[in-house]
């Protein structure tokens, strides 16, 4: 019996070690690819270990990418969207968690339905319009392409949070004729903050990392986002592949370190009342 | 009509207040060009001119027919989206029971095994493509060193899609695992000791109390990956670019090519409305098997 106990222990942290090494290696090799001369990179061979006394050197060679206007960009795409998205996503969350009204499954169900199409079968329509309306090639034309996205996330993640919040306390309010848009600014959002605060990271990344519209729809470098700009090293072949790596670390951490700390949100979110009640 | 006839003429009118602005914008850039590209589908629109294309019928789709690039393709996507499930799944819920009871470590273990997942797609295919690479990959040097040479991870027939598929794993599996360890957590921990006490293996007692907790959220997680491997473009194109020979060119990457390479936004469309077809069966069965949802919605 304690033999079997002490195999089984074994395998379990063998699997754990196994799946560490699966999941953490590419990660891993991005950093210490980013911090290896070039002359093993292309010549004698990359070594396994990291070599932290590179650094100097990567953070020169970044200086040789616009790095720092890509993630400018960036920021602007990804804010934009946010604020966007939780705006009319939290109207749209608060109307389905507080009221009964004539088409209410139709919109239950067309917000599902965003859920399932793909980006690429709006592409070409949205490029036709925005042709005509000047929006192509714009960071505005891009935001709004991307919130059809994620106002529907947001708003699964806001709806859910107000349900849990009791009618008894906007109620008084509204007996004193509060306007309900103030009810849901003044009274129910402050009440919410922690899932606003998910849903804007979820609708923030999601603007941080969109690709397809965005390598689309702006031909400026200019304005670039940083996955676009990553995008750009793949078959060219003078950027040394360390300061490849280097940018691609640099615009993963912030995108690794938010989504480590709401990860429980962010499946609630996509998951919401699929699981529980 | 007295005064409160109006003002609960007006209480009727609040919830719309609400829910219009959200919806409009989702008809204007949502379901307006979904409904477009319907009718792009049956015209010859090409790149030039994009808001002036001849309507020619059913053409664009009896060249498509006529294709055998678009089996291929389809062939591509239902592969690819089946596999991305069936080893996305399989990983992730192992991995979730790997690490379901505690142990020395496990916080941080648990955060590296989301690397995948919290990766920008973007940079996950500049690592593996670096990873994949012919002459200075660290997966060739790896075969290279045990003796069995050379590999086109990215550009043999034969490897193109099972590459795509290890980089789509390693970035679902985690996702997978974060819904399966939710589950998990409620499964009574009594009725797991109980079955144990009246001597119940593991395998039995996985099989008859911890599976059926689980069940629901495995099969959401499968309509998710599944959902979003018929979504996803960014992996695919930059990996692979859709070849070799078209066996990774999957519906989104056809339909980005057509329209942006080839400049035949018509024809596009009509690949676009072949993806439509597929994203609403996936839809039908995501709306079956989670009514529950859909009713969680309108509660």
């Amino acid at each position: 019996m304690t033999i079997k106990n002490l195999t089984l222990k074994t395998l379990r942290y063998l699997l754990i070690g196994i799946l560490v090494v699966m999941a953490g290696f590419p990660v891993y090799w991005m950093a210490a690819t980013a911090l290896s001369p070039n002359s093993e990179l292309y010549g004698t061979g990359q070594r396994f270990l990291l070599q932290p006394q590179n650094l100097f050197g990567l953070v020169t060679e970044l200086g040789q990418v616009p790095i720092g206007q890509w993630l400018f960009n960036t920021l602007l795409i990804a804010s934009g969207g946010t604020v966007l998205s939780l705006t009319l996503g939290s109207l749209a969350g608060y109307a389905l968690s507080r009221f009964k009204f004539h088409g209410r499954g139709v919109v239950g169900f067309l917000l599902f339905m965003t859920q399932v199409v793909p980006e690429a079968l709006i592409l070409v329509p949205l490029y036709a319009m925005f042709i005509t309306f000047g929006l192509l090639n714009s960071l505005t034309g891009l935001v709004l392409a991307n919130v059809g996205f994620s106002l529907p996330v947001a708003c699964f993640v806001l709806k859910g949070a107000m349900d849990s919040v009791p009618y008894e306390i906007e109620e008084s309010a509204i007996i004193d004729n509060c306007p309900r848009f103030s009810v849901l600014t003044m009274i129910i959002l402050p009440l919410i903050a922690p899932s606003i605060a998910a849903a804007a990271v979820v609708s923030f990344f999601a603007g941080w990392n969109e690709f397809l519209f965005a390598s689309t729809f702006l031909s400026d470098r200019a304005n670039w986002p940083a996955s676009v700009g990553l995008a750009s090293f793949v078959g060219q072949y003078e950027t040394p592949m360390s300061a490849v790596m280097g940018t691609a670390l640099v615009f993963s951490i912030p995108a690794i370190v938010f989504f480590l700390l709401i990860q429980r949100k962010i499946v609630a979110g996509l998951t919401a009342g699929a699981v529980k009640g | 009509m007295t005064a409160s006839k109006i003002r609960s003429g007006m209480t009727r009118l609040v919830p719309y207040a609400f829910i219009l602005p959200p919806m409009i914008y989702l008809m204007v850039f949502m379901f307006w060009p979904l409904g477009r590209q319907m009718y792009m589908s049956l015209t010859n629109t090409r790149i030039i001119n994009p808001n002036r294309g001849r309507f020619i019928g059913l053409g664009n789709y009896q060249r498509l027919f006529d294709d055998p690039a678009f089996y291929l393709s389809l062939k591509a996507t239902l592969a690819y989206a089946v596999l991305a499930v069936i080893f996305g799944v399989a990983l992730g819920t192992i991995s979730a029971l790997a690490i379901d009871r505690p142990f020395k470590g496990r916080a941080i273990v648990r955060a590296i095994l989301l690397f995948g997942w919290a990766v920008p797609n973007v940079a996950a295919s500049l690592i593996w493509l670096w990873m994949y690479n012919d002459r200075s990959g660290v997966f060739n040097r790896l075969t290279e060193a045990l003796g069995i040479g050379r590999f086109g991870w990215l550009t043999s027939i034969d490897l193109a899609l099972p590459s795509i598929l290890a980089t789509t794993v390693w970035q679902v599996a985690p996702f997978v695992m974060l819904v399966v360890l939710a589950a998990l957590q409620s499964v009574p921990h009594e009725v797991r000791e109980a079955a144990r006490i009246d001597g119940a293996d593991g395998l039995s007692t996985f099989r008859a109390v911890t599976l059926p907790h689980i069940r629901p959220a495995i099969q959401l997680a499968a309509l998710l990956v599944c959902v979003w491997s018929i979504r996803r473009f960014d992996i695919i194109y930059l990996l692979t670019g859709g070849g070799p020979v078209g066996t990774t060119s999957t519906l989104v990457v056809k339909i980005r090519q057509t329209a942006f390479e080839n400049h035949e936004l018509g024809m596009a469309s009509a690949y676009g409305a072949i993806g439509l077809v597929l994203a609403l069966a996936v839809a039908a069965i995501h709306c079956t098997v989670e009514q529950r949802r859909m009713k969680w919605m309108a509660r």
